[in-house]
């Protein structure tokens, strides 16, 4: 902790006018989605909620606004599901099983956390026409999901490396086999990085763009990124203000999951990449 | 033999995603960096050995390419650094709850689509009377088109900040309060503690953002993409990993060579390889690696 | 209950190239309760943890009535095992907690409900058991992993430092009432622990380890009078024994200390070895009385009961003496030192006992 300094209102006031540009950048698109239209942050002939007819109606030829957000809220269900899964047994194993080898996987995972996962797209495309899977929403999840792996794995074995060792000697004595205290003992106890993880991951795959983009190509299977992406192309820069409405709709269930969140998140965003 | 099957059941998930969708794409690439494949040869590839990579070498637009991904990475990696340092320090100076409050803002643009995101762009950098900063500063052009590097470095900055913020924070308030009441009573201002007791704690977490976020910055594209596609004109924010995914994926040339993309993206996966292993090397694996108390599965 | 008749043959334990363990051989008759005891990392933890099937022996057989279990999981081997840290889950009430065993058995909830109330007023929690174990004081949670080592009537129980983690004034209850305990259920008990008060107090018998190596094997009266060596002869008793290095003459001990011998007594042997007597063995005596060692009093620390004296001997070294409360001795007194010749323990140039006499139990 360090010690307050007597100029912090000036510092305080310096990092308001730096973060002045953000600032202004959220309020024009709250201020967008109401307005005919907006110069600068001001709105012009008043408010309205004309934009947000994307609700009701499908805009030009695109899918029902209904679709694609079920879409988008599966795609992100889905990674942040399949990801706590696969992370939490891997990383247990890693953490907790003697095994031969283990320092290989272990060594495995963090180059592959490391690793500029995006370069890949063009094999992941290959991989995915092979199996069947492009252009499907199963397919960009199980993509997405193992991307977020390495990740996953080595914030979830840091939770699994502070369980006691005695906890689970004495769960072996009392008759439990490693499943059982997988299950009942060492899950409820990392309960809380489950959840920072999967909050984490569900953001992450909530705004993801590039995969879905690359990798799916019906509309159906659209999610809001594409949706709002195909809008940003089409539209006049007088009529933002259906662009900006979609935008704020989309930003909107991160934003009230952030600032619940907002504890946990800043443990995982600082604890979770370990040197 | 039971431990043989107890590792499989809690391996085998991540290791069949891992091995689908990390290792055999990898194998992918370089196997795909040999052939000829394109939208034409989809049904027919051929194998053209090192064909592709000597393309690239010949290729004129090369050099450029190569000198916009230098510039963007080392201005990038410069901003975000500085950034994430300044914002650790400052806001762990201000009381707790603005601290806070300062590093959420900050934390913004890294939870917002990047979609979203670039369309906030978008708005405030407009020509007037739309434009937030034509208006303000009573010049109308559209601002990410007229400097376009401006626009990618401080659009990824932004984001990129962040990630050294929250590091470096989690580091200093690792440190003990002790040393800052022992260098008060020694006689430090503020500027000497951060400069005598602060920075020297911070030497490794700088340096683990620093490989980090160069390997990080090496292959990303996805803002520059949606900001300006590499743009305006020809290729002048065109960075590495972008014209790789233009080459394999985008309908410029009518037919999507993923054989020569692959090659680009190969060179990038033997660079990112290399960096993380170095990177292993550079920060102790081996404290790392506890070894298990249990022997029976 | 019953209790397993444990028999250790040979039982050794390396980590890559540290050997934690070399041929441990020990026979527990069942209802014993034996301590395991040595300074940390003598081996004694590595022994626990091989006998409750948490690691693999690298050589040697573990039986338990005369069945080699050494390839057993722990679950199969019907034993209780208290950890030092108590290991109690911490999301779980002390019930779910002491219930688990029973519950990994399938037993029915009636039965399981039964056998918990049952172990939990035998150890006087009865009360706590909807508390969470954060909820309730150290001693509660030592008898709470107690009552769930013990729920399911185990032919073995297993301890592992099991009072170190408690206030000075609960240890003591607590260590009677666990020895009250296991007489009363009769099961067999292995204790570890690195105190040798608390071996002395507790245990039938106490094998005394140093190096991963078996130093002695014995009742703790044995230890303490006739100890087998060096090692074993320091470590038992408090204050520790006077242990002096030299050359034995017939005069008696000349080296690190000038230690004459009463008239008439002679050392065992001549040559290199160690002489011992412990402080309560020595009588300190005014400077002018007869046949005594003549030393000043360096340092005077007040145990209450009993005064502990440093002492700079005459020719040489220095002793230690343990006096009645009252003894008038000051820093700077000269005084004489007196002990009975069966008071001495000799010891070979190794460390290694000699001789097959009693030492008496205290005073001369």
């Amino acid at each position: 902790m360090m010690p307050r300094t007597r100029f912090w209102p000036l510092l305080a006031f310096g990092l308001f006018v730096l973060s002045l540009p953000l600032l202004a950048g959220y309020l024009w698109l709250l201020v967008s989605a109401f307005s005919f239209q907006v110069h600068g942050l001001k709105p012009m002939g008043g408010l309205t909620l004309e934009h947000w007819r994307f609700l009701l109606e499908p805009i030009g030829q695109r899918p029902p606004i209904g679709r694609v957000l079920l879409n988008s809220f599966v795609y992100a269900l889905g990674v942040a599901f399949l990801v706590v899964l696969a992370s939490s047994m891997a990383a247990y194993a890693l953490s907790r099983l003697a095994f031969r080898g283990r320092g290989f996987y272990l060594g495995l995972v963090l180059v592959l956390h490391a690793f500029p996962a995006v370069s890949l797209l063009i094999g992941i495309f290959y991989v995915l026409q092979l199996l069947g899977l492009f252009d499907t929403l199963a397919g960009v999840i199980l993509v997405q999901a193992s991307l977020f792996l390495p990740l996953g794995i080595w914030l979830m074995k840091g939770f699994f490396d502070a369980i006691p060792w005695d906890l689970e000697r004495a769960a072996l004595v009392d008759g439990a086999s490693r499943w059982i205290f997988f299950l009942r003992i060492a899950l409820p106890l990392v309960r809380p990085g489950l959840f920072a993880l999967g909050t984490f991951v569900f953001i992450a795959a909530w705004g993801e763009f590039i995969l879905p983009y690359t990798l799916i190509v019906s509309s159906r299977a659209w999610t809001l990124a594409l949706y709002l992406q195909s809008l940003l192309g089409a539209v006049d820069l007088a009529d933002y203000g259906l662009v900006a409405a979609v935008g704020l709709f989309y930003l909107l269930p991160v934003l009230v999951l952030f600032l619940v969140g907002q504890r946990f998140l800043l443990t995982i965003y600082g604890g979770g990449v370990k040197g | 033999m039971r431990g043989f099957w107890v590792r499989l059941f809690f391996l085998g998930p991540a290791g069949v995603l891992v091995l689908l969708f990390f290792l055999l794409p990898v194998v992918l690439t370089l196997f795909l960096s040999l052939t000829d494949l394109s939208t034409v040869t989809f049904s027919q590839p051929r194998v053209v050995g090192l064909a592709n990579y000597l393309e690239l070498l010949r290729d004129p637009s090369f050099p450029l390419i190569l000198k916009n991904t230098l510039k963007y990475v080392a201005l990038t990696l410069a901003f975000n650094v500085f950034m994430g340092l300044f914002l650790a320090l400052s806001t762990n100076l201000l009381p707790d709850r603005l601290g806070e409050a300062f590093r959420a803002l900050w934390l913004l643009p890294r939870i917002t689509a990047s979609v979203v995101y670039v369309l906030i762009w978008q708005g405030i950098a407009a020509t007037a009377p739309y434009g937030l900063l034509s208006q303000v500063t009573g010049v109308s052009v559209n601002w990410i088109q007229q400097y376009p590097w401006a626009a990618v470095i401080l659009a990824n900055g932004f984001v990129g900040a962040s990630f050294g913020m929250l590091l470096f924070s989690a580091a200093i308030k690792a440190i003990p309060t002790e040393l800052f009441w022992a260098a008060a009573v020694d006689g430090a201002g503020i500027k000497a503690t951060v400069r005598y007791v602060v920075l020297p704690l911070l030497r490794w977490p700088i340096l683990f953002v620093t490989t980090y976020q160069t390997l990080s910055l090496l292959t990303s594209f996805e803002y520059i993409l949606l900001l300006t596609d590499g743009g305006p004109g020809f290729y002048t924010t065109e960075v590495w990993a972008l014209y790789a995914y233009h080459l394999a994926f985008s309908n410029y040339y009518g037919n999507a060579r993923f054989g020569l993309g692959a090659a680009m993206a190969a060179i990038l996966v033997l660079v990112g390889l290399l960096v993380s292993l170095l990177y292993l090397r550079l920060f102790n694996f081996r404290h790392l690696l506890e070894v298990p108390r249990i022997e029976v599965e | 209950m019953r209790g397993f008749r444990v028999e250790l043959q040979q039982l050794s334990k390396r980590f890559g190239q540290v050997e934690a363990l070399r041929e441990l051989s020990l026979d527990i008759r069942p209802g014993e309760l034996v301590a395991l005891l040595g300074p940390s990392g003598c081996g004694k933890t590595t022994a626990l943890l091989l006998i409750s099937g948490i690691y693999r022996p690298s050589a040697g057989r573990i039986l338990f009535d005369n069945r080699p279990v050494e390839h057993l999981h722990p679950k199969d081997r019907d034993i209780g095992m208290v950890f030092q840290s108590y290991a109690l889950y911490p999301h779980m009430t002390l019930r779910e907690n002491i219930a688990f065993p029973l519950r990994l058995k399938r037993l029915g909830a009636k039965e399981v409900r039964e056998r918990v109330e049952r172990v939990a007023t035998l150890l006087g929690i009865a009360e706590l058991l909807e508390r969470r174990p954060a909820e309730v004081s150290g001693g509660q949670q030592q008898r709470a992993a107690l009552a769930r080592a013990l729920v399911k009537e185990p032919g073995l129980l297993l301890l592992d430092e099991p009072l170190s983690n408690l206030d000075a004034r609960v240890r003591l209850q607590a260590r009677t009432e666990i020895r009250r305990l296991q007489l009363q259920l009769g099961v067999t008990t292995i204790l570890v622990t690195h105190d040798q008060a608390e071996a002395l107090a507790m245990a039938d018998r106490i094998a005394v380890l140093a190096g991963g190596r078996l130093q002695q094997y014995d009742v703790p009266e044995a230890l303490y009078r006739r100890p087998a060596n060096t090692f074993v002869a320091h470590f038992i008793g408090d204050p520790p024994m006077n242990l002096y290095r030299g050359q034995f003459t017939p005069e008696g001990l000349v080296g690190e200390v000038r230690w004459p011998l009463p008239s008439g007594g002679r050392p065992p042997f001549l040559g290199e070895g160690f002489l011992g007597i412990r402080p309560e063995d020595l009588t300190v005596v005014p400077a002018e009385a007869p046949e005594g060692i003549r030393g000043r009093v360096l340092l005077r620390e007040a145990l209450g009961r009993e005064v502990l004296l440093t002492l700079a001997l005459e020719g040489g070294g220095q002793v230690r003496a343990l006096v009645p409360g009252g003894a008038p001795y000051r820093p700077g007194d000269v005084v004489g030192v007196r002990y009975a010749i069966e008071a001495l323990h000799f010891f070979d140039p190794e460390g290694r006992r000699v001789g097959n006499g009693d030492a008496p139990v205290r005073g001369t």
